[in-house]
C-alpha cells in the first residue's frame, strides 16, 4: 500500500510533466529544519532516484525556506560548481509544502569513511583543490538573482553571535576575548558573495573521484566569501585530521590553488586565520545553542548535552590561533 | 564523608565498562554509536570527579595571581570574562593570555584529553 507522502509525491510530479509511480521511499538522517527522503521514481520512460528536501515546519532562525534553497542551487548549478539538479519546487501553501525533489547524487558524506577508507585514497588527493575551485565558483555567482536569501554582512552577525552567547548566562573568557578580538579586525576586504555557510565534509558528496556535489543550502546567506574558506579551514571540521588544515584531508596550498584557479581574489593567510578564529567562535555558539535547546527543555537529548562539554575543544583552538600561532 | 565504597568515581567507572564491554558490542550500529556517546559522558564525570578539586584550586591561584588583588571573592570565570568585556584587561597583556591558555588546558583536561589541539600544547 503506498503511503500519503507517496501518492503527494507523485501526484506532484503529475502536475510537473513527470507520469509515474514513487516507491522505496526511505527517510534519510536531516538536520533539525529539514525532512530529507530518497525514492525512486519509475515512469515509463526511465528509472530514477530522487531525493525529497522537505521543511519540518518550524521556521529555523538559521535556515531560508525549501523553496529558496531549490532556487539558489539552480543558480549555482549555472555557474559549474558540482550540485544536485533540481527536479521540482513546492511552495510553501500547497502540494508538498515548502519542498522539492532533487536528483539523487551518489557517494559519501560521512567525513569519517571520507578521511580513512582505502576506496576514497584518490579523491582525497584531489579533494582540497576541488573544494576551492567550487567555492569560487559559489563566490562567483550574481548575488543580484536572489530576493529570499538573506544579506548577513559580518560585523552583524558577529553581534548577533554575541547576542546569541551573552543569553545563556554562560561566561567564557575565551569567547568574550575572541569577541573582541575579532571586532578590531578589518572586514572590509571583500565584496559581498553568495556564501554557502556550512560548507564541509558532512554537506559534501564525495565518490571515488573527489567532490561530486555540494549539499545542504539551508545556512545560505549573502555575506563575506571569506566565512566558507575559513570554516573549511578550522580544526572542529579534520575530524581528528588535524595535520591537514583543509577539511582533514587536504593542505591550505592546493585549496587555494583551486580557490584562485577560477576568481582573481589574493587570499594570504593571516587574513584566512582571522577568518578561522571567527569559524571556530561561530561553531562554539552554535554548540551552545545546542546545549541549551536540551537543558532548557526544548529537546531531550544525550547528543546536545554531550556537545556542551565540546565547547572546550572550540576554546582551546581559539587560544592555539590567538596566542600560539595555530594552524 | 559517610559514603561507603564505591566511591563516585568507582561507580561511574564500572557503568562505563559495563556499557562498553557488555553492551555495545550486541547493538547496531545506530544504538553502538550512541553508547558510545555515553560512555564518553560517564568518562568525562570520572575525570571531572577525579580532578575537580585541584583544577579548580589551580585556576584560582592563576587568577589571583592575574588580577593582582586580594580580594579573593573575585577569582572566578564570570569576573575574568567580565574585566575581557570591559576592557580592565587588555587584549595585549601577557599574564591574560597566558592564563586563558592555561585555564583552557585544564577543562579540555576533563573534557576530553584526546583532541588535538590539547596534545599539540601539552607535548
Amino acid at each position: 500500500m503506498p503511503n500519503e507522502l507517496q501518492l503527494k509525491i507523485e501526484e506532484f510530479l503529475l502536475k510537473n510533466g513527470k507520469e509515474g509511480k514513487v516507491t522505496d521511499l526511505i527517510p534519510l538522517t536531516g538536520g533539525a529544519s529539514a525532512e530529507t527522503w530518497r525514492f525512486t521514481f519509475i515512469s515509463n520512460k526511465k528509472t530514477e532516484q530522487l531525493i525529497l528536501r522537505k521543511g519540518s515546519g518550524k521556521k529555523s532562525p538559521l535556515a531560508v525556506l525549501k523553496s529558496e534553497e531549490a532556487v539558489v542551487q539552480q543558480k549555482v548549478k549555472s555557474s559549474g560548481a558540482p550540485v544536485p539538479e533540481i527536479v521540482a519546487i513546492s511552495s510553501d501553501d500547497k502540494d508538498l509544502g515548502d519542498a522539492y525533489l532533487m536528483n539523487l547524487i551518489p557517494g559519501e558524506s560521512i567525513a569519517r569513511k571520507i578521511l580513512r577508507d582505502s576506496k576514497f585514497s584518490e579523491a582525497r588527493e584531489k579533494l582540497a583543490f576541488q573544494c576551492g575551485e567550487a567555492l569560487a565558483k559559489i563566490h562567483s555567482v550574481n548575488t543580484n538573482d536572489f530576493s529570499q536569501v538573506p544579506k548577513k554582512p559580518i560585523r552583524e552577525e558577529l553581534e548577533r553571535l554575541y547576542l546569541t552567547y551573552k543569553s545563556f548566562n554562560q561566561p567564557l573568557p575565551v569567547f568574550e576575548y575572541a569577541f573582541k578580538w575579532l571586532n578590531n579586525q578589518d572586514f572590509t576586504a571583500r565584496k559581498d558573495a553568495l556564501v554557502h555557510g556550512d560548507f564541509r565534509l558532512g554537506n559534501l558528496m564525495i565518490d571515488v573521484s573527489g567532490l561530486a556535489a555540494v549539499i545542504d543550502w539551508e545556512m545560505v546567506s549573502i555575506g563575506n566569501p571569506m566565512l566558507d574558506i575559513g570554516w573549511m579551514c578550522i580544526n572542529s571540521w579534520r575530524f581528528g585530521q588535524s595535520e591537514k588544515v583543509v577539511g582533514g584531508f587536504g593542505d591550505l596550498e592546493e585549496f587555494l590553488e583551486g580557490y584562485s584557479s577560477i576568481s582573481k581574489e589574493q587570499i594570504d593567510t593571516e587574513e584566512i586565520r582571522i577568518w578561522q578564529v571567527l569559524g571556530t567562535l561561530r561553531w562554539g555558539v552554535i554548540c551552545l545553542i545546542q546545549v541549551y535547546a536540551h537543558l532548557n527543555g526544548d529537546i531531550n537529548s544525550l547528543e546536545k548535552a554531550a556537545i556542551g562539554r565540546r565547547v572546550s575543544e572550540t576554546e582551546i583552538d581559539l587560544v592555539d590561533l590567538l596566542f600560539l600561532g595555530g594552524k | 564523608m559517610i559514603f561507603d565504597r564505591p566511591t563516585s568515581t568507582e561507580l561511574v567507572e564500572v557503568v562505563s565498562e559495563f556499557l562498553e564491554k557488555k553492551i555495545k558490542s550486541n547493538l547496531p550500529d545506530h544504538l553502538a554509536f550512541k553508547t558510545q556517546i555515553a560512555i564518553n559522558v560517564l568518562n568525562i564525570v570520572k575525570r571531572e570527579l577525579q580532578n575537580e578539586e585541584v583544577l579548580t584550586k589551580e585556576s584560582r591561584e592563576i587568577l589571583l595571581t592575574l588580577f593582582k588583588d586580594s580580594d579573593s571573592d573575585k577569582a572566578n570565570i564570570e569576573e575574568l570574562a567580565k574585566q575581557i568585556k570591559t576592557g580592565e584587561l587588555k587584549l595585549e597583556n601577557k599574564e591574560l593570555q597566558e592564563a586563558l591558555i592555561e585555564i583552557t588546558k585544564k577543562k579540555i583536561s576533563v573534557d576530553n584529553p584526546k583532541y588535538s589541539t590539547y596534545h599539540k600544547l601539552v607535548e
